[in-house]
């Protein structure tokens, strides 16, 4: 690695280390005014930082903005190509596109195609899922009979059962309360704790510069 | 692991590789800006390719992708791959590692799967194409269905005996599903109580909370679900939307998904069909206000909390929103409706803490109720939970039954009734006092305004839900069933004279007035110098006292008179920024005045009819799907017992 290089390196680690800084404790500052009690440090400096975290933030939401632009730009162009290449379904692709911008855009902001058109379609995508999903759990007891299979094909039976609205079924309400409440709720618990350690892990890398992501 | 680890510079040099020859600077130099040359820079472009090939395989991307980097002379290598091959090469018999590639590479027979709907794989003529290039490549012996005729594969899927149980399960199912529709009297189902019990004093309490909504408040309602989901929660919004609107308070509409946007414009178009019978109609950007798409999910709600200012400046259309809203603390509640928890926290989080005073009412939808009820019973300014179908019909019953005094006479239900024509005179008292039970269930809102279409002439002046500060030393006229000399103001100025939306020069410009022109005065600023007028029942506005004459008339001059007969220059002026070459250039463009005061309980007005089948649909499907699993786990649990459950095929195979 030349000299070049590694100046560049560690010349990225600083904008990245100082942005990261600046934006982590101005937030933590502004959003938390008692975080230190009375000290006049803390204020003085939660307002120095407002103002370039606040420009800093509007930098990244202007820039995932324009990652969206880019996007559809980009899934325009592929699509293109492939036209190119004699694929029909592309054609479809930006021909509902440009009809889509010019009702948008002629009709005065009309969405009415996104009520007609989209709506249903991911509506009834979801409602295959539901379908695949049913047939699944159908098959999971002929597919692999162990108590884990038996598990999952009780608890399922449980809740679908106990969201009847017949009074019948009261018993089960409780059993489905305490599935929903007990151990759903501490595996996605312990699911969002993972998440949230893993952000804080792959944050202090980055302001710290030990990931390559934007070293090149 | 340290990354900066550079395997190529501390491997140790093969013993008998001889010294590689250094490329000459020319060489390096082609290497390092090959590209720059035209076919190269296509390449780098990505360029669609003008020109298709001729000849079958060579028009495949993946195969002409291949066929370029075998035209690539050795030289344009990155220098590191350059250094990796010459080490390699003297080391490494290629013939002798690839003589095996066959016996690991064979291509497996694909096997026709038997029957179901969604397990037959197909392989398009591309994807065979690919196939036919990997074998070609790694000189494999070609299978038997692929050396003449193309592999056949999941012919007629569901219509082979085995499918039959697939196609048996779609078939229950969907008859499960229809069947409330077209025989709702062969369905028993129980429907949900008229309002939420004990149990649900959060999900009361939301209720409770939108009906203290009045007219000069707004409501940040955040629709964070997309188009799966709105079959569940498109009620919900519904119902929000309506008794804010009911409430004459005024939503500002935001997301970080750029569907629920221009989704909650086809909600909004759905009220405003129903308040058309009344001859009402909702004003984007006057009535509700749909703001931009927040980019990058929980970083948007986060910009959302730092810029409101500036997010509630421009509308999801890029007119600029006239309110002057500075911070989210404009806001006297904010409405959540999330499809997950996930989006909940974000909200919770990024938003909340930007007042002490900001409450958040949050609705989800059923799956993801039980996580978002224990997130909310975790936090104090969480309001409710709202969640699905079932929930949202509750919620409609609890609203039909507040407003039920409001309701217009035999018509609870869509089509909606023409209105009558609205009376001229006052109402009697015991009319007007009639629907004051709304008042009593919590709503602060004048409850005149609906009790007479003229609220300027009734004994009840409605409160005009405008950002402008309410007048000082206002003299009102005395409200009396009688008729009682209305205050007015005449344009004596020969030049224009403006009408703006505070009693200060530095205010918006909300309407040009010309000599002649009427209007009511419905008090004024401290020192008397503005004079505070209706523009129309609902809007009001400033103009200087220099400008006009006032006196006094009999009653009967109102303010929709006023506009009714202004001329064609005076309907009211908004500003719009219009790009044009660049540059922004505000300008006025006129909109017309809606008279909104009248009946404005049209909005909950609502085709219910499809909601007790959508429910018994529901409960259904879900029995059927119960009733699926179930049989299935029976089978299967006796064909494991019998012995009869063929092995995987890989077991099968060893």
């Amino acid at each position: 690695m030349g000299f070049l290089q590694r100046l560049g390196s560690a010349f990225s680690a600083i904008i990245a280390f100082l942005v990261g800084v600046i934006t982590l404790v101005s937030l933590l500052l502004g959003g938390n005014p008692g975080l230190f009690g009375d000290l006049p440090q803390a204020a003085d400096l939660a307002a120095l930082l407002a103002l370039p975290a606040a420009v800093l933030l509007r930098l990244v939401a202007l820039v995932i903005a324009l990652g969206v632009l880019i996007g559809i730009a980009n899934l325009l162009l592929t699509h293109a190509q492939r036209l190119m290449r004699g694929r029909a379904l592309s054609a479809a692709l930006l021909g509902s596109f440009a009809l889509t911008l010019f009702w948008y855009v002629a009709r005065a902001g009309d969405t009415s195609l996104l009520e007609a058109v989209q709506l249903p379609i991911e509506s009834s995508l979801a409602a295959l899922l539901c379908l695949t999903l049913v047939g699944g759990a159908a098959r999971v007891i002929a597919k692999r009979a162990d108590i884990w299979s038996l598990l999952f094909v009780l608890s399922l039976l449980i809740v679908l059962l106990a969201s009847l609205p017949w009074a019948e079924l009261e018993p089960l309400r409780a059993w489905r309360d305490w599935l929903l409440r007990v151990p759903v709720s501490a595996g996605t618990r312990a699911l969002l704790l993972g998440i949230a350690l893993a952000t804080v892990v792959a944050g202090v890398r980055i302001a710290l510069g030990q990931d390559r992501a934007y070293r090149g | 692991m340290n990354d900066d680890f550079n395997w190529l510079e501390y491997a140790e040099p093969l013993a008998e590789a001889p010294p590689a020859p250094r490329p000459s600077a020319l060489q390096r130099l082609r290497a390092r800006f090959g590209w720059l040359r035209l076919p190269g820079l296509m390449r780098r472009l990505r360029l669609p390719k003008l020109r298709r090939r001729r000849g079958g395989q060579n028009a495949d991307a993946g195969y002409a992708l291949l066929e370029a980097r075998d035209e690539r002379p050795i030289s344009q290598l990155d220098a590191r791959l350059l250094a990796l091959r010459e080490r390699a090469e003297p080391a490494i018999n290629a013939e002798a590692a690839l003589s095996t590639v066959d016996e690991l590479l064979t291509t497996p027979p694909l096997q026709e799967k038997p029957g179901g709907l969604i397990s037959a794989a197909a392989l398009s003529q591309a994807q065979r194409q690919q196939v036919q290039m990997l074998q070609d490549i790694v000189g494999a012996p070609a299978p038997a269905a692929a050396s003449g005729e193309p592999a056949r594969l999941g012919a007629l899927p569901g219509l082979t005996l085995g499918g039959a149980p697939r196609l048996l399960l779609a078939v229950s199912m969907l008859l499960a599903v229809c069947l409330p529709f077209v025989a709702s009297e062969y369905v028993v189902d129980e429907l949900p109580p008229s309002d939420f019990g004990g149990d649900r004093a959060d999900a009361a309490a939301a209720f409770e909370q939108l009906n203290t909504l009045t007219g000069t408040d707004y409501v940040l309602v955040a629709l964070e679900y997309g188009p799966t989901s709105a079959g569940e929660l498109d009620q919900l919004t519904d119902l929000f939307l309506r008794q804010i609107f009911a409430q004459r308070a005024k939503p500002l509409i935001v997301s970080s998904n750029p569907i629920a946007i221009a989704h909650a414009q086809n909600i909004i178009k759905r009220i405003n069909g129903s308040v058309a019978a009344a001859g009402l109609k909702l004003v984007n950007n006057a009535d509700y206000f749909l703001l931009r798409y927040l980019p990058g999910g929980a970083l948007g709600t986060r910009e959302l909390r730092e810029n409101f200012a500036d997010v509630a400046r421009v509308s999801a259309r890029g007119e600029l929103i006239n309110r002057n809203f500075k911070a989210l603390t404009d806001m006297k509640l904010l409405l959540l409706v999330a499809e997950s928890i996930d989006v909940m926290r974000n909200w919770v989080e990024q938003v909340l803490p930007a007042s002490q005073r900001l409450t958040l009412l949050a609705a989800t939808g059923y799956a993801a109720q039980p996580l978002a009820q224990a997130y909310a019973d975790s936090q104090e300014r969480i309001i409710g939970i709202i969640a699905g179908a079932r929930d949202a019909y509750t919620y409609a019953e609890k609203l039909e039954a507040a407003y039920s005094t409001f309701k217009p006479e035999g018509a609870p239900q869509a089509p909606l009734p023409q209105p009558t024509a609205p009376p001229l005179t006052p109402a009697p008292e015991s009319e007007i006092e009639a629907p004051a039970l709304i008042a009593t269930v919590a709503s602060p809102v004048p409850a005149a305004a609906t009790a007479s279409p003229t609220p300027l002439a009734s004994p009840t002046v409605p409160s005009i839900p405008s950002v402008t500060p309410p007048p000082t030393a206002s003299p009102t006229p005395p409200p009396s069933p009688t008729p009682e000399p209305v205050w007015l103001v005449e344009v004596t100025s020969e030049d224009t004279a403006r009408i703006r939306r505070g009693p200060t020069t530095v205010d918006d410009i909300l309407q040009l007035a010309y000599a002649g022109d009427t209007f009511e005065v419905i008090g004024t600023n401290g020192d008397g110098s503005w004079y505070n007028i209706l523009l129309s029942p609902r809007i009001n506005g400033w103009i200087a006292a220099f400008l006009v004459e006032e006196r006094y008339e009999a009653g009967g001059a109102t303010a929709a008179d006023a506009s009714a007969s202004l001329p064609r220059e005076q309907t009211l002026l908004r500003w719009d920024y219009r790009a044009s070459l660049g540059k922004n250039q505000p300008r006025l463009y006129q909109v017309n005045p809606t008279d909104t005061s009248i009946d404005w309980e049209y909005v909950l007005l609502r085709d219910r009819s499809l909601e007790a089948p959508r429910l018994a649909a529901l409960s259904l499907g879900t029995l059927a799907a119960a009733l699926i699993i179930v049989i299935g786990s029976v089978v299967g649990a006796l064909r494991a017992i019998g012995g009869r459950r063929q092995p995987p095929a890989s077991e099968a195979k060893s």
